[in-house]
């Protein structure tokens, strides 16, 4: 009996792994949450100043560092040959009436 | 009842010995499995974990930017304002304010890249040092002193420090700034290569005239106004473009989100060529395994307690393995700052912020990254053993 459940053991570890792996993870990432969210005080103080709020990543177009106020009209986005940007280059293409809706009222 | 419970946890048990026996005898091929499928989670878990990471960043700040941006295009190209229009706006109802924002883009031929020049306005909240402030070394820059605070990424690229000068290149002639401050490394992320200085000043270094500015903000009181706060500027002020707060985060989702689906699409080959290897090893029931199951069938075994030892099997490396790829793509992404990933998905800049990004995963996506895995994984292993597991003991023997 007790052979038996030693045998076993190594099985149940492994069995283990998989919520032991997603319980620490989720632990470990909610830790860290809580550690950002003590500079938040800090990001409220300067965010204000900046013109958007979009992280200090440029792409390959270096005149690119806000998408959020530069992509919707932007000649290129992100760099030469790469794919559209949204939304021609998402999956699926938005409706076209509310394309040419939101066209209509950008050009009023 | 009691007697039975204990007789079924020692089948249990039997079973889950016997299961690793079985893959011990076959190291190998466990291994490799094993290996395969933690490679092809850490992979896709990782692009997650970073696309979620990054959305996350960007939403922190979203909340103190405006309600409305206006912009004036020229051509199909942002162009400058006159501060006056900002006067036309402000008698909209429900606009509590409008700020005619001075910044831009300048190109330092010392970095071979753009910092990003903001002009703060009279009357803008002081900042204060970390860590409850957004400084980590100096101070606030004084109005009318020529003095600016930089990002800490771009101070160290510049090799300034605090209270050295910098004469930025610029078409009209413009003061020499004297760096007074640089941010922490909490807001590197959204301030890496932001230099910070009066609105006169970033007029004279981006050469804006007095009546010019990049675009307007406006506060509005109702921020579920904001739809109808547009199109009364658009009305007043025809051929601008309007960016909505609203919006901002649909336009986060998309860039990281797309993003993110490139690279798992540049990943597919990889990912399937994983897949082709772990489905060859689990599927292809060699002859030694058909005779395993026969022996067993003859000694008695049924084909349910068979198929339990095969799910067990699958079991065992499926978790193990997701369990690894799962370690590995957080130890990439959050530990190791995601070498060879964070390019691909994030892109490249001169100045780029070494601030380490914050997960944003939970339990939830956890266990939805691991059951979309597992779930097929076991099945796939099952219909091999079911179909060995339903001919002939004797045929099975014999080869």
């Amino acid at each position: 009996m007790k052979s038996l459940a030693r045998a076993s053991l190594p099985a149940v570890a492994m069995l283990l792994s998989l919520p032991v792996a997603i319980v620490g993870i989720a632990a470990h990432a909610s830790h860290a949450r809580a550690r950002r969210a003590a500079e938040q005080p800090a990001i409220e103080e300067l965010a204000p100043r900046l013109p958007t709020s979009d992280l200090a990543l440029s792409g390959g177009a270096r005149w690119l560092r806000a998408p959020s106020l530069e992509e919707p009209g932007a000649a290129f986005a992100d760099g030469p040959a790469l794919p559209d940007p949204d939304p021609a280059g998402g999956a699926m293409a938005p409706p076209r009436e509310v394309w040419a809706r939101e066209t209509t009222r950008a050009t009023k | 009842m009691g007697a039975r419970d204990d007789e079924g946890h020692e089948v249990n048990r039997s079973m889950l010995a016997y299961a690793l026996g079985m893959l011990a005898r076959r190291r190998g091929k466990t291994i490799a499995l094993t290996g395969g499928l933690a490679l092809a989670v850490a992979l896709v878990a990782a692009v997650l974990f970073l696309a979620d990471a990054l959305r996350g960043e960007a939403e922190r700040a979203r909340a103190a930017i405006p309600d409305v941006v206006v912009q004036r295009l020229v051509g199909g190209r942002p162009a400058t304002l006159k501060v006056q229009d900002g006067k036309r706006l402000e008698g909209i109802p429900s606009v509590a304010r409008v700020d005619a924002r001075v910044w831009g883009y300048l190109f330092l031929p010392t970095l071979q890249g753009n910092v990003t020049v903001v002009g703060v306005r009279e009357g803008s909240t002081a900042l204060s040092t970390a860590p409850s402030g957004a400084l980590s070394a100096g101070k606030d820059l004084a109005r009318g002193a020529h003095e600016m605070v930089a990002g800490t990424t771009l101070a160290r690229a510049l090799g300034l420090r605090v209270g050295d000068g910098l004469q930025l290149p610029s078409a009209t002639p413009s003061p020499l700034l004297t760096l007074a401050g640089t941010f922490d490394s909490s807001v590197e992320l959204y301030a890496a290569d932001v230099i910070l200085c009066d609105e006169e000043d970033a007029r004279a270094v981006l050469g804006l005239a007095a009546d010019e500015a990049t675009d307007l903000a406006l506060t509005v009181k109702n921020p579920d106004e904001a739809r109808v706060v547009s199109r009364t500027v658009l009305d007043r002020l025809p051929g601008t473009r309007v960016v909505e707060k609203e919006l901002l985060g649909r336009v986060y989702a998309l860039v990281y989100g797309r993003r993110a689906g490139l690279v798992l699409a540049a990943s597919i080959p990889a990912i399937l060529a994983l897949l082709i290897l772990a489905w060859d090893r689990a599927s292809g029931l060699g002859p030694e395994e058909r005779r395993e199951i026969a022996i067993l069938k003859a000694t008695g075994w049924s084909t349910r307690d068979v198929l339990s030892v095969k799910m067990l099997e699958a079991l065992l490396v499926g978790a193990l393995g997701t369990a690894a790829g799962l370690f590995l793509a957080y130890g990439w992404v959050f530990v190791i700052g995601a070498p060879g990933l964070r390019p691909a998905l994030v892109g490249w800049s001169v100045l780029y912020p070494e601030a380490p990004l914050t997960p944003m995963v939970d339990a939830a996506q956890l266990l939805a990254v691991a059951l979309s895995v597992l779930a097929p994984f076991v099945a796939l292993s099952i219909v091999p053993a079911w179909r060995a597991a339903g001919i002939d003991p004797m045929d099975a023997m014999r080869g």
